[in-house]
């Protein structure tokens, strides 16, 4: 079973701090392994404990995406790309690139997590598997092979559905397939001296749209906080007109 | 200017066709006879997947020649505006709460986990809808409904678990208490009830509560990931406040946040606010208002 895990690199949302703007401040904030995408890796690599074969990392970010696909190859990520060259995020440039490396990469699955927790779009596994023509199961808890086909169970709205569908298939994760494992040291180590292959993205991108804003909400709420037990009266003389 | 609206869930299909209703002509392609809300048609189908439902979109979109797609976004609706982003070549700007057209297209969507709101003015055709944004409005005249037939799929269900409908639906409740870790256990959820009770209120919560711990049904989660709500009334019993979270309250009237944390962001977003115990103040709130 050759697999592919798509990781993505972000910014780490915690630490955005708002200027006198209202505006995020982005710059120089620390980067992290986004979320769903260590849920991917832990996925793709207990498939390869349990099936055999091999998993290949591709991050589509910058040069500083080395920090993530060092933490992928100590979760136990085989080989890793890293292409470079973008610091936007547009699902449809992302997956053009994505499909254009995947198809010189041997795979018979390809995971990716479900969306990302910056714009969570969730778009890029749809792009992905029109532009691969292979199948897609989304927002996957569980991931079984048999007999040539992959059997999912999706997460929806309403239901858990186990479906059945012929590989090559492309499957997002969602968070609650798996706890990500903590690598111990040793696998720390050997994962810093491991190659990664960083390549340049060939992007033909054209702007055609324009941010007129990206400001935090305006915060209107009146934030009387009591610290005392006088609140518990002034909190009561509300419920009452509410109620 | 007409537009082509899928879902697959009659009350967000709903909700898209009232908020784009008289801005536009609209069809639906819906599993449910979406008949009440001023779409001209309702295009009906059944066992719809990934495949099948992006040929038939696409049919449709070249045949009747739509200026939009708007696509709700759920598990099903994501996958769909991929597939169609990919294969029209045409990007889809993604999980918006405002469509404003004038001279251009202007779309706000949360930003940074919910952190910031983008708003962006875009020459784009395609664009998912978060659910549970919008207010349904039925109007008096009826859409055509058309049942179609959709081709064979490549994927196969080998079985389905409903998930329980846990009664009513928060996105419609008017007042919500909301716990989140800070109760501790799910045993606790006994001594907020009557709060819950004696404010004739729905019962929510944060994504710990409802996803890893399971001490209230998945359905109940408020939050980026979870449901976007809009009582007059929320209040947020235990729970930090993290921007995920806040993601799910920003259209609450009223905010009341009880946390033994008084330098938990929740109080940031709070109209009022108390510092301390919830278990000791909420029994003291209860007898207040049966007073
Ligand atoms: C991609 C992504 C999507 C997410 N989507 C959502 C989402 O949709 N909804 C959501 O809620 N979260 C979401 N989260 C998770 C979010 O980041 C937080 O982890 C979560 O909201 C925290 O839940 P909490 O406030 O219940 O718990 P905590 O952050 O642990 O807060 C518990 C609070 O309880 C207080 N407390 C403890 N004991 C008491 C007491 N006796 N009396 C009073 N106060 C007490 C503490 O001071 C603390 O502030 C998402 C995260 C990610 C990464």
């Amino acid at each position: 079973m050759d697999i592919i895990v798509l990781i993505k690199q972000t910014v780490d949302m915690d630490q955005i701090k708002l200027n006198d703007s209202n505006e995020a401040m982005t710059e120089n904030l620390p980067l992290k392994t986004d979320i769903l995408s260590k849920n991917a890796i832990e996925a793709a690599v207990q498939l390869k404990e349990k099936y055999g074969g091999n998993v290949t990392g591709i991050i589509f970010g910058t040069e500083k995406a080395t920090s993530s696909m060092k933490e992928a190859y100590a979760m136990g990520v085989d080989d890793g790309y890293i292409i470079k060259g973008y610091e936007k995020s547009d699902p449809l440039i992302t997956s053009k690139v994505l499909s254009d490396k995947i198809k010189t990469v041997k795979n018979d699955l390809i995971i990716l997590g479900n969306q990302s927790s910056d714009s969570y779009s969730g778009l890029l596994q749809g792009l992905l598997a029109s532009e691969l023509n292979v199948s897609l199961l989304s927002n996957a808890i569980k991931i079984e092979i048999n007999n040539g086909n992959v059997d999912v169970t999706t997460e929806s709205e309403n239901k858990d559905i186990i479906m059945e569908s012929p590989l090559p298939a492309i499957i997002s994760v969602a968070q609650e397939i798996n706890e990500p494992r903590l690598p111990n040291v040793m696998k720390i180590m050997a994962a810093g001296k491991k190659n990664i292959n960083i390549e340049d993205a060939d992007i033909k991108y054209e702007d055609d749209d324009k941010t007129l804003s990206n400001k935090a909400p305006e915060n209107k709420r009146k934030k009387i906080v009591y610290e005392d037990n006088n609140g518990i009266d002034e909190i009561a003389k509300i419920l009452r007109v509410v109620k | 200017m007409k537009c082509l609206v899928f879902s697959d869930n009659g009350d967000n299909a709903g909700e898209i066709i009232s908020y784009f209703y008289k801005k536009m002509d609209i069809d639906v392609i819906c599993n449910d006879s979406v008949i009440d809300y001023g779409a001209d048609s309702v295009y009906k189908y059944s066992n719809g997947f990934s495949d099948n439902l992006s040929e038939y979109l696409l049919e449709m979109y070249n045949k009747n020649k739509y200026d939009y797609i708007i696509i709700s976004s759920t598990n099903l609706g994501r996958q769909i505006a991929g597939i169609i982003s990919d294969k029209l070549n045409e990007k889809c700007m993604p999980e918006i709460f405002s469509f404003e057209k004038n001279d251009k297209i202007v779309t706000k969507r949360f930003f940074y986990g919910g952190k910031t709101v983008l708003e962006e003015e875009t020459g784009f055709k395609i664009f998912t809808i978060s659910p549970g944004i919008f207010e349904t409005k039925k109007i008096d005249k009826k859409s055509n409904l058309i049942e179609v037939k959709l081709n064979s799929s490549k994927y196969k269900i080998l079985s389905e678990k409903q998930k329980s409908a846990s009664g009513n639906d928060i996105t419609k409740a008017k007042i919500i208490v909301s716990i989140g870790r800070g109760l501790g256990s799910k045993e606790n959820i006994e001594k907020i009830m009557p709060l819950v009770d004696a404010l004739h209120g729905e019962i929510a919560g944060s994504r710990p509560v409802c996803l890893d711990y399971k001490w209230l049904p998945e359905d109940k989660q408020v939050g980026l990931s979870g449901k976007k709500v809009k009582p007059d009334l929320y209040i947020a019993l235990g729970i930090s406040g993290q921007i995920q979270h806040l993601a799910g309250i920003r259209n609450a009237k009223t905010i009341i946040a009880i946390n033994k944390d008084k330098n938990a962001p929740i109080f940031e977003e709070c109209d009022y606010g108390i510092v301390g115990d919830l278990f000791s103040i909420v029994p003291e709130l209860v007898e207040k208002l049966k007073k």
